[in-house]
């Protein structure tokens, strides 16, 4: 067990942080990409009379199709209907950024909603501008809200991004996979990599809760949940 | 333009496959059925556990949930079905074989336990502890009160986010295809290899997936607000 410890793991362990560098590239861009995509959906959705529709479908689609779905759609279909993305990268990228923004857009609405009514009215009434009510009264207060939730879906992000490997992105999925085609010797590797994820995961779900109980007690905020 | 749409989206691409698409459809409806029961009996038995008196027994079943919560569900599958056949074989001392179906049952049954036993227990705890302690006091044993006084509640109170889960376990029933499972996304792979022509094939793979999930969760929407206004959730 613990020979073939150092032969398959420990002599890759290059390859396996490599791989480990690459997941987290990815996972950090498809985040980012999702927030971004999230709040303009959910602004559309929320404020913009005609493209709601549009809004609403886009989230639905996001939500209701499965990420390996997604990926083989983007890294197959969009290079030949819109001409981009050019590699596997941006394409796992922007498939894990397509299913989280999703998601995301519908936390970031149940965060705007959960604000009373009163007080968009009270900042409109002492002629506040509109974009100066959501970065000043609004956004403040909905990101406590929903830091917790944003967290859980950075974790969903990196559970998700497990599947980029069938797209040939070497992430640590790939690296391991690769050794374990190469000698047939599973156990270790795989087990490994699990613990890994592991760890990963448990810290971010951690740092979700830790947030979720800090931030309602710091700064009182009602049940978000 | 048209010629860009034809290319996006051809029906005719998948009437011709009509035979091979639905098996696979059918085949990932049993597994998600199959895996569905396995992760609901376990998630029982966890839930239940982690709400238990001995200390070690609960910190056993939070254990067992957040390692199964917090560990991706192809991961998990790709360890089933490639490392624990050795590892039984080891202790048997004989070969063992498992098949991709067993082995994706396996793994997301156990996957989805994990979820669904947090939901198992928030849905236990709802029920105040009050009743369980009037009726143990009338002389109910420890499996009646559960049976007839605490469960009925609970599984009430479970329903909406068991359906959630549910509907996240369909969308993963995909991955089955990367351990050679021959389901729908296995053979529109194949039929793609096939025809060289992957655009409509992985688009339409998508509409029918989001066609058939947002369907199911509206349906099982439907029938959770029926049975809420029924008085039964």
């Amino acid at each position: 067990m613990l020979e073939n410890f150092n032969r398959y793991v420990v002599a890759n362990i290059g390859a396996l942080s490599d791989g480990l560098w690459v997941t987290i590239y990815v996972c950090f861009w498809a985040f980012l990409l999702a927030i971004v995509l999230g709040l303009v959906a959910c602004f559309v959705r929320m404020r913009v009379p005609y493209l709601r529709v549009v809004a609403i479908a886009y989230i639905e689609f996001c939500r209701a199709t499965p990420i390996l779905v997604q990926l083989l759609w983007v890294n197959y279909v969009w290079p030949e209907i819109f001409g981009f993305p050019q590699t596997v990268t941006g394409a796992g990228i922007i498939a894990l950024a397509l299913q989280s923004s999703g998601y995301l857009a519908e936390t970031f609405r149940s965060g705007f909603e959960g604000l009373p009514k009163g007080q968009r009215e009270a900042a409109l009434a002492v002629g506040m501008s509109r974009w100066r009510i959501v970065s000043r009264i609004e956004m403040p207060q909905v990101a406590l809200v929903i830091a917790p939730l944003v967290i859980n879906q950075l974790a969903v992000v990196v559970k998700s991004s497990t599947l980029v490997s069938v797209i040939a992105i070497s992430d640590l999925m790939y690296q391991g996979l690769k050794i374990v085609n190469q000698w047939y010797e599973p156990i270790e590797v795989l087990t490994t990599i699990a613990l890994i994820y592991f760890i990963l995961l448990f810290g971010i779900s951690r740092t979700a809760n830790y947030a979720y109980v800090h931030f309602q007690a710091k700064f009182g905020l009602a049940n978000a949940r | 333009m048209f010629a860009t749409l034809h290319n996006a989206f051809d029906p005719g691409l998948f009437w011709e496959y009509r035979v091979g698409l639905l098996t696979g459809l059918l085949r990932n409806v049993i597994i998600f059925a199959e895996s569905a029961a396995l992760a609901a009996a376990l998630a029982f038995v966890v839930g239940a556990a982690s709400l238990s008196r001995r200390a070690y027994v609960r910190w056993a079943a939070v254990a067992y949930a957040e390692f199964f919560r917090n560990t991706p569900e192809y991961v998990l599958l790709v360890w089933v079905y490639f490392v624990l056949p050795l590892i039984i074989g080891k202790v048997v001392g004989t070969k063992v074989n498992l098949s991709p179906e067993v082995a994706a049952v396996l793994g997301l049954g156990v996957a989805y336990s994990g979820f669904l036993s947090e939901t198992v227990r928030a849905g236990l705890r709802s029920v105040a502890y009050g009743q369980t302690e009037a009726a143990l006091s009338l002389g109910m044993s420890g499996f009646t009160t559960l049976r007839r006084i605490v469960l009925p509640q609970a599984v009430r109170r479970m329903l909406p986010d068991t359906v959630n889960q549910l509907v996240s376990l369909f969308k993963a029933t995909t991955i089955v295809s990367l351990i050679a499972v021959q389901d729908i996304m296995y053979q529109v792979s194949m039929i793609s290899v096939a025809e060289m022509r992957p655009v409509p094939l992985y688009t339409g793979a998508a509409l029918l997936y989001c066609i058939v999930i947002i369907c199911a969760t509206q349906l099982f929407q439907r029938l959770t607000e029926r049975w809420r206004r029924r008085g039964w959730a």
